[in-house]
């Protein structure tokens, strides 16, 4: 089975297209989504209406899910405050444009899909708001891995897609006075599928993911499209001006030096 | 004066536990320099407010007793509409039905507020103590716990020695890690790294006032990070 998974779409019609297309010409079994469908772009109903018309099995990000239960941005990934300043006017103006029915079917979202010994989650199997990022230590990423129950965990969020392969892990366990407990993981593998709408690979093309079952191979894919257009209805929408910037670099903005004491409003 | 850490836990409100286990403090060479209390000061084993109170008197002032929340205390948070939730799921699920109204009861909003002001934690020279893990205060941890599990935790706590009293258990486990290989593909190229978990130590700290005339705690001196374990008859 060949699988395309995809993420963080945020809202860019024209970057789901191409991918979609881009996956069309790949021959794939079944797509994924790791959720993230709204936010920051300027067309969240119809990248909703989209992928309900495909019938893509999705799971709830961490904007799905502030969309549905109110800005609740707890571990949140705003790296300043002018960031969070931003991020709640996208929140905003998505709360304000979405239809009802497009925020009813992000409500019933699962946080986790399942296929088999693959597991697909937004963040982590912890939470829609946690980065496993590729720096993570090897041994706790392992756990992420074991607490999802799979061999391979599928999650976005970084919006940089990579696979880490995660090899002979061993621990030694001694309580005292007893003798020494060891333990050894078997291959685990966790993939990335980075961003079809917001990507920050340092390149504007979309990114996403294929695996296939049969040789366990991980393609990751970047697929280029007119993001100008999406650039220039981020502007037309009347959303912060930064959001066409960074689009257009492939890059996330921050003014990490103006605010060190960011802290979360949860 | 050599430092010398008393580490209890699981009081519950009995203050029978409590006083008998302060009275043996007092007997311990080298003096007790540091109290700490790992939650779960309340519970349904007697008298709330007086556990509270007396954790208060100035006569533990040369203890310098530093107090965390526990399990107990964020169930009453929540019951009290103090807490992160406004349920008490848990709750129910360990003690019953009857446990909300029992807890409601036994506690008055002053101590609740008291209880409010404390923290998660504490981080001193290389430990981390904390009432269940860093993830959570429900959470428990014992060697039976999966050492990928056991790792993960001693990595967010950041410390060579991790304290935790929600199992109730004493134990005294070291954890070591090696040989893990994480190979890393993006777009732009390969990366290869190995890690490893240098020795680290998981600690219960037993529990003073669960168990029906016995309560347990620890010692512990950073200094040569000698550990004993410790049983008190009341």
């Amino acid at each position: 089975m060949k699988y395309a998974v995809i993420s963080c779409i945020h809202g860019n019609y024209e970057a789901l297209n191409a991918v979609l297309l881009d996956i069309d010409r790949q021959r794939v079994d079944q797509i994924y989504c790791l959720g993230d469908l709204v936010g920051y772009g300027p067309y969240p109903n119809a990248v909703v209406e989209m992928i309900r018309s495909l019938d893509i099995p999705t799971c709830q990000g961490c904007w799905d899910e502030d969309i549905v239960m109110g800005l609740n941005a707890c571990e949140c990934s705003y790296p300043s405050q002018l960031a969070e300043k931003r991020g709640r006017r996208a929140h905003e103006w998505t709360n304000r444009v979405l239809h009802p029915e497009v925020r009813d079917y992000l409500a019933q979202l699962p946080m986790t899909l399942r296929q088999g010994n693959l597991c697909f989650v937004h963040g982590s199997p912890n939470s829609q708001h946690e980065y496993l990022l590729p720096s993570m230590h090897g041994f706790a990423a392992l756990e992420r891995v074991l607490a999802a129950q799979a061999e391979v965990l599928f999650c976005g969020h970084t919006h940089i897609p990579y696979v880490r392969y995660l090899r002979e892990g061993k621990i030694r366990v001694q309580h005292r006075g007893e003798t020494p407990q060891e333990f050894q993981a078997t291959v685990k593998m966790i993939v990335n599928a980075g961003s079809v709408g917001e990507p920050r690979h340092g390149r504007p093309n979309a990114t996403y993911v294929i695996y296939d079952t049969d040789t366990q191979e991980v393609t990751l894919r970047e697929v280029p499209y007119d993001y100008q257009k999406t650039c220039a209805a981020i502007l037309e929408q009347g959303l912060p001006p930064i959001f066409a910037w960074r689009l257009a670099r492939g890059m996330e903005f921050a003014e990490r030096a103006d605010d060190p004491h960011h802290v979360c409003q949860r | 004066m050599i430092a010398h850490w008393a580490i209890l836990s699981g009081i519950e409100g009995n203050l029978r536990a409590l006083e008998a286990v302060l009275r043996d403090l007092q007997r311990q060479r080298p003096p007790i320099t540091t109290l700490y209390v790992l939650g779960d000061i309340i519970g349904l084993k007697g008298e709330n407010d007086a556990v509270v109170q007396r954790l208060q008197m100035p006569d533990l002032e040369p203890l310098e007793p530093q107090i965390c929340i526990g399990w107990w205390e964020e169930q009453c948070f929540n019951l009290f509409g103090v807490g992160i939730s406004g349920e008490v799921p848990e709750l129910i699920a360990q003690q019953g039905e009857a446990a909300v109204g029992r807890l409601w009861e036994s506690i008055s909003r002053s101590s609740v507020q008291w209880l409010r002001s404390l923290p998660f934690g504490f981080h001193e020279l290389d430990c981390l103590l904390v009432h269940g893990s860093p993830v959570s205060a429900s959470e428990v941890l014992t060697p039976a716990t999966s050492p990928v599990v056991l790792c993960d935790r001693l990595i967010r706590a950041d410390a060579n020695q991790l304290f935790c009293g929600r199992s109730g258990e004493l134990f005294d486990c070291w954890i070591r890690a090696e040989a893990l290989t994480s190979e890393v593909k993006t777009l732009d190229g390969r990366e290869e790294q190995t890690f490893d978990l240098s020795q680290r130590r998981l600690i219960g700290v037993g529990s003073v006032g669960r168990q029906p005339s016995m309560a347990s705690y620890v010692l512990y001196q950073p200094g040569n990070n000698q550990l004993k374990q410790c049983f008190v008859r009341y």
